[in-house]
């Protein structure tokens, strides 16, 4: 199975994880300040550069070993880890509440990391792309709008997932049957991996940040 | 920052004297040829090309380079060697249940050039290039300036959560924090240490927000700059040459052009 083949199942995963955040109902119903708001303020935009710095002196790190595990031994090698390094982006949506702060804080996050001695250099561009558009295209289907602990945990799963088409390209990992099997095995894995350290670490951050108070200012409901 | 982060070297070279955004083409040419070559052959002519540019063009000192080799070529040596015992055919090489290929070994250098490469040129990047110019020229892009100064105010805040990340440790350290903790007790250390970096940023990220707004941050469409962006002669030359040896360096390994 080629690159092009990977991107468009990882496609149909995002569309499937997205419907499942938009139609099935679990656990409590937030929606206060979502919707189609594209109006950054001065403040989310700081708030986002702010999150974007933390993750990436946090995730330089796991980076470095997350790195060595993939290139070393494939896809399966570094799967567990793959979540690892989106809960900001959760976080940031959490926070901000509006369209691209995923995205965003993606592009900032990695930015940070390449800056700090990722190993991959700007290539880290790459998965803050893939893995933010993939965090958009699971808010996205379910409108911005749903801020409970599920659709964060199906955005996490898919942000991860989506991630490894970046890494697919990079690595080679399209290079031969026995790789791209390791691959689809892997899958489940990343999305778990994703589901819970992104996913829901994004969300419960948000949660006792929301508790402090420090949203205030930043969230007139 | 701090000493671990990548640094722009203050240097008067080529590579300084061109603007950030020519070099951020530049970089893409890089990366495009990397992928567009497809022997090892011409992908190690282009990794010794930078080496050698890096050293007498961009005048990074050697021991930066060395300092960062285990980065540029930590990772891509990783790579050369999983392509090499993973990719299936007669073994030339047998390290326990591993059985490296004489395919393997082609393909595997390949991949280490290529990400080797990638690196390198991200890290000259970062090496001769004041960010601060790149973020003027990507709002001479379209790039409107709030989303520029995101930027901007990441860079800013980054040695200072270093700082604190550091400084939240420390402090974990002094109140005990076991080096032979279970897991479980590490795991609720690293989310009480990033739950209070996280609410110490987004405390100062509320005062700055305030702060910039109060002096009429957002108030105009445009904004000046203390140095504006400006387009140089050298950075043109440099893709402009980069193009052209990359252009030869693909015709010569498809045996179109013979030196």
């Amino acid at each position: 199975m080629t690159l092009p083949i990977m991107i468009v199942v990882n496609v149909l995963i995002l569309i499937v994880l997205g419907l499942l955040a938009r139609f099935v109902k679990l656990g409590e119903q937030d929606s206060r300040g979502g919707g189609w708001n594209f109006n950054y303020t001065t403040s989310d935009l700081i708030i986002l550069a702010v999150v974007g710095a933390i993750a990436g002196v946090v995730n330089t790190g796991t980076g470095i070993i997350w790195n060595a595990a993939n290139a070393a031994g494939g896809p399966l090698a570094g799967a567990a880890l793959q979540g690892a390094f989106m809960w900001a982006y959760l976080l940031a949506f959490f926070l901000v509440r509006k369209p691209g702060a995923m995205l965003i804080v993606g592009l900032i996050e990695t930015a940070m990391e390449a800056l700090l001695g990722n190993p991959s250099g700007f290539s880290t561009l790459g998965w803050g792309l893939t893995q933010g558009i993939g965090a958009e295209a699971v808010m996205a289907l379910a409108n911005y709008n749903n801020f409970g602990w599920w659709a964060f945990l199906l955005a996490g799963a898919g942000t991860s997932q989506f991630g490894t088409v970046w890494t697919a390209y990079l690595f080679g990992w399209d290079s031969s049957p026995e790789i791209v099997a390791q691959y689809w095995q892997a899958a489940p894995i990343n999305m778990i991996s994703g589901a819970i350290i992104s996913g829901l670490l994004g969300w419960w951050l948000g949660k006792l940040v929301e508790r402090t108070g420090l949203l205030r200012t930043t969230r007139k409901e | 920052m701090n000493e671990h982060t990548l640094a722009y070297i203050d240097q008067d070279s080529l590579f300084h004297r061109a603007d950030a955004l020519s070099k951020l083409l530049w970089v893409v040419v890089v990366i495009v040829l990397a992928f567009q070559t497809t022997t090892m052959e011409a992908r190690g002519i282009l990794l010794a090309a930078l080496l050698v540019i890096a050293l007498l063009f961009a005048r990074v000192p050697l021991s930066v380079i060395l300092k960062a080799s285990p980065l540029i070529f930590g990772v891509a040596l990783l790579l050369g060697l999983f392509h090499f015992f993973v990719t299936p055919d007669e073994p030339i090489f047998t390290l326990g249940p591993l059985h490296g290929s004489q395919a393997g070994l082609v393909k595997g250098a390949g991949y280490f050039f290529r990400l080797a490469i990638m690196v390198l040129v991200s890290f000259m990047f970062i090496w001769t290039t004041n960010i601060r110019e790149l973020m003027v020229g990507l709002t001479k892009l379209g790039i409107p300036y709030r989303y520029a100064f995101a930027i901007f105010t990441a860079l800013r805040f980054l040695p200072i959560i270093q700082q604190e990340v550091d400084a939240v440790q420390a402090a974990h350290a002094i109140r005990g924090r076991a080096a032979r903790s279970p897991w479980a007790h590490r795991f609720r250390l690293w989310q009480r240490y990033l739950f209070t970096v996280i609410v110490n940023g987004l405390r100062k990220a509320e005062n700055t927000a305030l702060a910039i707004e109060s002096r009429g941050f957002g108030a105009y469409p445009t904004r000046t700059y203390v140095k504006p962006y400006r387009l140089t002669f050298v950075g043109v030359l440099i893709v402009v040459a980069f193009m052209l040896a990359g252009a030869g360096l693909i015709l010569w390994e498809k045996g179109l052009l013979v030196l």
